[in-house]
This record gives C-alpha cells, structure tokens and sequence, in this order.
C-alpha cells in the first residue's frame, strides 16, 4: 500500500521536532529505540505529539505494534482512514436520519 | 567523634542574579529584586491584591545547561540545576574521581512543579480531554524531581530525598544533609532549595490567604520590609540555592576551599495552627536553644542571625520575641539581616538562599543590609538590624526558617576553621 506523502511527512516533522533533527534525515526504516535512541518513556511523548497532529487516541493495546516509523506512519494512515469513513458513516445516518424526521 | 561537615561550593538563582558573585553583589548594595509581576501575561493582574513579586528574569535554562536535563523538568527544578552546577563547580569536586555512592542529593521544594501543573490542569478541565493531559505531568510534578534530575546530571548514586515542609524546607534540606554525613552515610551532599510558583493559581492562593503584601503595589521595591512599621505582608519570589556539604574529613583530603562549617540544626513543630505562628515565641526560642545545643555553641556566641523574617505583621514579631527571649541582653549584640527584603519570600528555597547569605557572613565579614528597615516596629525592634551593609567578622551564625504546618527549623554555621 503506497504511504501518504503527507501523513509521512507530518510524523517525520514531529520527530525532528522532539529529536532536535532534520526530518528528511529520519526514514521510514528506522527503529525508534534502536535507530533513534527512544527510550519507552521517549516513545509515550512522540506519539502524544502524533495524537495532537492527527487528533487521534491511540489505545494502548495499539502501542506494541509501533516499534519502527514505517509503522507509526502505515498506522495513523489506518486510523485517518477508519475516521473518515466512520464519519461518512455518520454523515450518512444523519441525513437518513432527519430524512425520516421529514416524513411525518 | 562525630565527622564535622563543611561548606564547599555555592550556586544561586535569585532575582537579584544567577551566580553568587553577581547575588552577593546585589544583596550588598541592597539592590531589591521585586518587581510588577509580568509573567501572568495574558492573564489579567486586575483581581489580584497583590500584584509584585521577586521574579528571575529573563531565565532561559538552555543558556546554563549544556545537557538536556533541563528541558525535562519544570521552573523549578531548573533553577536547582543550575544552582548545582554552579555549586559544584565552585567547590572543584571533579565527580569522575568520586565514589559515586557517597554523593547525595537532599532538595528543599515547597509547591513543586506548578508552573506544568497548573497548565494541564486548566486545559483539562477546560477542555475536558483526559488523553491530552501530557505524559510527562506526573514526573514533572512529582516533587522529587529537582532531587532525581540532580543525580541523573552528576551521577549521583547516594541518598536522594526531598524535604517538602513549605517555606523551612531547605532549611531542613541543610540539616538533613548534616545528619547524613554526620552519620556516615554519604561523604558529600549537594543540598538545594528550589521554588518556582510565580503562577496564576498558587501567587492567587497566596493572596486569598491574605498572606502578601498588598500596600505598596506601585513601589514594588518597598513591599518587602521585615520589622518594619508599615510591613503588610511577604512578597512572593521564586529561585535556588544549593550549598555542597561536604565531611571535613573529605575536604581536608582534596584540599578543598572551605567556607563555613554547617554545625548544628533542630527541626521541631509548635503542634499549633496550619498558618499562624505561637505569639509567644516559645517554640521558636526552643528551636533556636535545641540548634545551638546540637552545634555545642552558647547563646552568647552567636554573632549573627539570618531571620526567617517574612515581612509578615505576626511572625517578624514573633521571631523578635523569640530572639529577646532566647538571647536576652545578648540579643541587642546580635547582628541581624533578612534576606527576604531584598529577594521576597522564594518558599522552599529560602533556607538555601538564607543559608549561602549567612556562609558569606561568616567567610566574608560582610552583613547585607536588611532592606526597607525605615521605621523599626516597636513590637521586633532590635539593635542588629540595619539598611546599610555591616561588617564585623562572625564567628557563628543562626539560620532561622519557619513553615506553615506549624513547622520551625534552625541551623547553626560556625567560621571556618583550619
């Protein structure tokens, strides 16, 4: 699946932020603890930043599974997707739904 | 025989400077540090009483701190780091030589990390998203974090503890710091008061109390004004002390400057009222007599006496009456300063900053003078109280510092001897 330029972009700019480096020399390869010296407490702050770019929550059963960039960046792509679906999920059911206050 | 503990190295942060060369300066010339407070910036000053305090201006901690500790930990504990850098730099303690395990840290801190704490508990409540309280509000307001952010800065792998007890916590900081060389558990202590609660909720909290002064809102370097007639009440400030106690043994080895020797300390409680002090002054006497005691000095020894001096109407009174009570005739002989008068009341690191104003007495001969003293009160007069810088040479010094909880500490200094 070919990541989103963007959100790619948007999780590498807050890791630079927090690491005090060049987002263009962080790749999507890199392990956060091995590659880039996160420590677990390090980890918990980056992606408290990602949840405010993206306004996201992020469960913690989630947290195991991002354990290199690629991963935050494939994740947050999942779960802007999910969001904008359930919204037009939403969007959908509203508009049934004062269709069907119209009726009476 | 129990080991003799020595002062080796002095920091500060204070209003009236970062660095004790530029502080001493400063508190010599009576220079007042308290200014109209800006930092509410853009919360509005309008519905405070009092609208002064003795801020640290213009602190950036990046521009002291080579590491990233700073960035990690609140005001606060900030200004402690830098005061222990300082310290410990000036007392030439080169810690790759020392056994990291006899190097402690003992932090005095009043309120903490308020500054992150009230941030996240406006936004939280205002707007009510749990998940966006930031993950590290908790160990920035835990209060041992100026105490564990120390060790983590200088490998410091020996006793690590934080003394909270309000506006006498650094004082007890000192004494602790005492017992545990005394008692062999430690070789060096870096001993620190940190307080940095300038902030929105806590200087309102402060007000509510009716504790700070009010009357002199338009000529904020008259505020402070310990056993003054017209004294209202204390000005707030914010700051860091941090004094490197060291056995006497282990300074002699490494041929250390020595300062002053700490040399004895009481911690009491008057068991009496959260805020107000026991208006006879017994228990502040006692606590006076039980340091004295400890250090094996009389009460006529004593030259000179930093007073806890708050610029508050009852408890620059009571002190005075402790003070008469304690030392009687001797009292009038007795040269006195407050440094709060030139800094405001900086909370938990008062006792620190007290305590480096009382080690240059003693290492310098110099007394700074006791701001704003225009028209001594009738009820706290006493002779040693001056405006102007004293110089005479001390030989032992009393360090008071009392707290609200009904909490009274005292420690005495001696001059250095070879």
């Amino acid at each position: 699946m070919p990541t989103d330029p963007g959100v790619s972009l948007k999780v590498r700019t807050a890791l630079g932020q927090y690491l005090k480096r060049d987002p263009a020399t962080i790749l999507t390869a890199h392990h956060l603890r091995d590659d880039l010296g996160l420590d677990s407490m390090a980890v918990i702050e980056l992606l408290y930043r990602i949840e405010e770019t993206f306004d996201l929550q992020i469960p913690d059963e989630d947290l195991v599974e991002l354990s290199n960039v690629g991963q935050v960046v494939g994740y947050v792509e999942k779960r802007l997707g999910e969001t904008t679906s359930r919204a037009q999920i939403k969007k959908t059911a509203k508009a049934s739904q004062s269709k069907s206050k119209q009726k009476p | 025989m129990r080991s003799r503990v020595v002062v080796t190295g002095l920091g500060v942060v204070s209003p009236i400077g970062i660095g004790v060369s530029g502080f001493w300066k400063a508190a010599l010339s009576g220079q007042s540090g308290i200014s109209a407070i800006t930092s509410f910036d853009p919360f509005p000053m309008d519905g405070y009483r009092s609208k002064i305090a003795g801020q640290v201006r213009d602190f950036a901690v990046e521009r002291f701190l080579d590491s990233a500790h700073g960035e990690r930990v609140d005001r606060y504990a900030q200004f402690a780091l830098v005061a222990a850098k300082e310290a410990l730099a000036d007392s030439g303690l080169q810690m790759a030589k020392e056994n990291p395990h006899r190097i402690g840290v003992i932090v005095g801190a009043g309120m903490g990390g308020m500054v992150m704490g009230e941030r996240e508990i406006t936004q939280l409540y205002q707007q009510r998203k749990p998940h966006r309280v930031h993950p590290n509000f908790i160990p920035v307001i835990t209060l041992n974090s100026a105490s564990g952010i120390i060790a983590m800065a200088y490998g410091a792998k020996g006793p690590n503890l934080t003394i909270s007890t309000a506006c006498s916590s650094s004082a007890h900081a000192l004494g602790q710091a005492l017992h545990c060389i005394r008692a062999g558990r430690a070789d060096i202590v870096i001993t620190v008061g940190a307080d940095a609660s300038i902030t929105p909720l806590v200087f309102a909290g402060f007000c509510s109390l009716r504790a700070l002064s009010s009357k002199f809102n338009d000529q904020p370097e008259k505020a402070s004004r310990p056993f003054d007639r017209l004294r209202d009440g204390f000005v707030m400030g914010e700051g860091a002390g941090t004094l490197i106690l060291e056995s006497a043994a282990h300074a002699k080895k490494r041929k250390a400057r020595v300062y002053a020797e700490i040399a004895g300390y009481a911690a009491t409680s008057e068991a009496y009222h959260m805020v107000i002090p026991r208006e006879d002054g017994v228990e502040v006497a006692n606590t006076m007599r039980l340091a004295l005691a400890d250090a094996g000095v009389t009460p006529a020894q004593v030259d000179y006496i930093n007073a806890h001096a708050t610029s508050t109407t009852i408890g620059d009174a009571v002190e005075a009456k402790a003070i008469r009570q304690l030392f009687k005739s001797h009292a009038d002989k007795i040269t006195i300063s407050a440094t709060k008068s030139l800094i405001g009341h900086t909370l938990g690191a008062a006792g620190a900053i007290g305590g480096i104003a009382s080690v240059l007495a003693l290492h310098t001969g110099q007394i700074h003078p006791t701001a704003n003293y225009d028209d001594p009160d009738p009820a706290c007069a006493l002779a040693g109280l001056s405006r102007s810088v004293q110089e005479r040479r001390v030989k032992v010094a009393l360090l008071n510092a009392f707290g609200f909880g009904s909490n009274n500490a005292a420690v005495v200094l001696k001059q250095a001897t070879a």
